[in-house]
């Protein structure tokens, strides 16, 4: 009886093959899953970091202009992203709604440090005490504003990718 | 390669894979059973000791930590509020000579291998200073939320006269009023509402009177409905009308009761209490501070008269649940701007450095909802 050869379509390589690609979606889901548990709890604290990162560099600077176009800078880009997940249309109409409410706290903080729309304008002495109003602000809008996983994802990526 | 080479190969292999899928389901088996046991820590406790130590002094400690509890300090270092208020409560139950000491960590349910719950509760039980007991538990266990805690509290509590000072503290994000879903991170569907907080307190007072007081750390719970509804169950009460940082009241008063309670006036001891929890904020906390001191007794009048009121604003935010609903000071609404709306309530209020609110003066010590309107502007929003 001849040995079966074991040609790259051979049944017995096509077994092996077939068990390779099993093991690999199963390793694939499962990293899928560990990474959506994960994200599950940092989605919206790496929001919180990205805030605490900015009033560290901005309690670095001396110069006050300085301080003040990096806070300005740091909230603009936020808003960006936040206007770019609602432009995919991947998020539900309730993210959309909390989104909305996201950016109009960060213009509302825009519009202090620049003195507009009824605000006094920050003075240059308060610029690190705003810095981290605006951090533990944001840590209580973070429970009334309550994104999804898939939301808190998205706008880490752009945030990443625009900074 | 040749076919020999190939078939040998083949062959290699299967004893590897049956080796390892026996050392797999070893530790399968392994995890099931570790899983399913208690392994508590406690110490068998003699006898004579358990009927001679009488506490003067009885403090439950329920510690929420299912949910998003990061924060930053102002050197930019991230804290988690659950495990920095727990530390605060093991530190008051090392340093009470003279109190038993029971603390309920609430944490967020995880997986073992992915698919296996592991539990989620960890219960500590400390009797003169020294941890007897150290338990995990499941949360999900029981027909009301705090079945499991009851259940620890009543197996461990001492049981004696004369009664002791007896305390309970709340740390975590605002108790709903209504609805209540998702205050859970890990039990999407279940509810916890001021309700639930008031039945788990019923459970642990049947036999007993009043706490002498209760300290909710959480934003927004110095309501009328709040206060109300924990109102048998407690003779003061402190809460925070407004919002409340994560890194909550300080909890050193509390350390050495045998000093700072001697004169066992706990209104007093609430007092003072509240005004170094709100000292300890204003020194960071660039937000909105405001800590309240409820007499109970005194209050009554107040809640009587805005009971109404109150409840037709839940029956409404009820109805439009879910959404977003937003708070403000009740002095701010003739319907409860009334005379005796002060009375009973000692405030410590800082109103925020910056926002449209930076320059209001003080708080009336009562919070309300603002009923919606139909179509908000951006910068009502």
């Amino acid at each position: 009886m001849s040995t079966p050869r074991l040609t790259k379509y051979s049944p017995l390589h096509l077994i092996e093959k077939t068990t390779m690609i099993k093991r690999a979606a199963f390793g694939v889901i499962v990293l899928m899953f560990v990474l959506v548990q994960a994200g599950n709890a940092q989605g919206t604290d790496n929001i919180q970091a990205y805030f605490n990162d900015t009033a560290i560099k901005v309690k670095a600077i001396e110069n006050p202009v300085q301080k003040r176009e990096l806070l300005d800078q740091s909230l603009q880009d936020m808003s960006t992203a936040l206007a770019r997940v609602e432009s995919f249309g991947l998020i539900s109409n309730d993210d959309r709604a909390d989104l909305d409410r996201f950016k109009a706290i960060l213009q509302e903080y825009q519009d202090e440090l620049a003195g507009r729309n009824g605000f006094e304008r920050v003075p240059d002495t308060q610029l690190n005490a705003f810095a981290d109003y605006v951090v533990q602000d944001m840590q209580q809008a973070d429970k009334t504003i309550s994104i999804s996983l898939v939301a808190a994802l998205l706008i880490v990526i752009i945030i990443i990718l625009i900074v | 390669m040749s076919r020999s080479q190939n078939r040998n190969n083949t062959g290699a292999t299967q004893p590897f894979e049956r080796h390892f899928t026996r050392i797999g389901c070893a530790a399968l088996v392994f995890l099931l059973f570790s899983c399913s046991s208690l392994n508590p820590t406690q110490q068998e406790i003699p006898a004579g000791e358990a009927s001679a130590f009488l506490p003067r002094y009885s403090i439950i400690f329920i510690i929420h930590g299912d949910g998003a509890y990061l924060f930053y300090d102002p050197d930019g270092h991230a804290h988690r509020a659950d495990e920095e208020a727990l530390g605060g409560a093991i530190r008051v139950a090392e340093r009470n000579p003279q109190a038993e000491v029971f603390i309920f960590h609430e944490r967020p349910r995880r997986h073992a291998f992915l698919f296996f719950p592991l539990r989620d509760g960890k219960f500590y039980y400390y009797r003169g200073g020294q941890l007897l007991a150290r338990e995990s538990y499941r949360r999900n266990q029981g027909s009301s939320r705090f079945d499991p805690e009851a259940r620890l509290y009543d197996r461990f509590r001492t049981a004696g006269q004369p009664r002791p000072k007896r305390f309970f503290l709340y740390f975590g994000h605002e108790i709903p009023e209504f609805d209540g879903r998702g205050y859970d991170a890990s039990y999407s569907h279940r509810t916890f509402t001021v309700r639930d907080l008031a039945d788990g307190l019923e459970l642990t007072t049947r036999d007993t009177t009043k706490f002498d007081l209760i300290v909710l750390s959480t934003c927004f719970n110095g309501t009328p409905h709040t206060i109300d509804t924990l109102a048998p169950y407690a003779r003061t009460i402190i809460a925070s009308p407004d919002n409340l940082h994560r890194s909550y009241f300080d909890l050193q008063p509390f350390e050495r009761l045998d000093v700072g309670l001697q004169n066992g006036d706990t209104a007093v001891f609430a007092r003072a209490f509240a005004r170094q929890a709100f000292d300890r904020l204003s020194e960071d906390i660039q937000t909105t501070i405001t800590v309240a001191v409820y007499d109970v007794e005194r209050v009554q009048g107040f809640l009587h008269t805005v009971e109404g009121a109150y409840d037709h604003t839940l029956t409404t935010l009820k109805e439009q649940s879910p959404g977003f609903f937003e708070h403000y000071d009740c002095a701010e609404d003739t319907a409860y701007a009334l005379p005796n709306m002060s009375e009973g309530v000692d405030v410590f209020y800082q109103p925020p450095r910056f926002g449209r609110l930076r320059h209001k003066e003080n708080h009336s010590g009562w919070e309300c909802w603002k009923l919606p309107k139909k179509s908000l502007s951006k910068q009502q929003l």
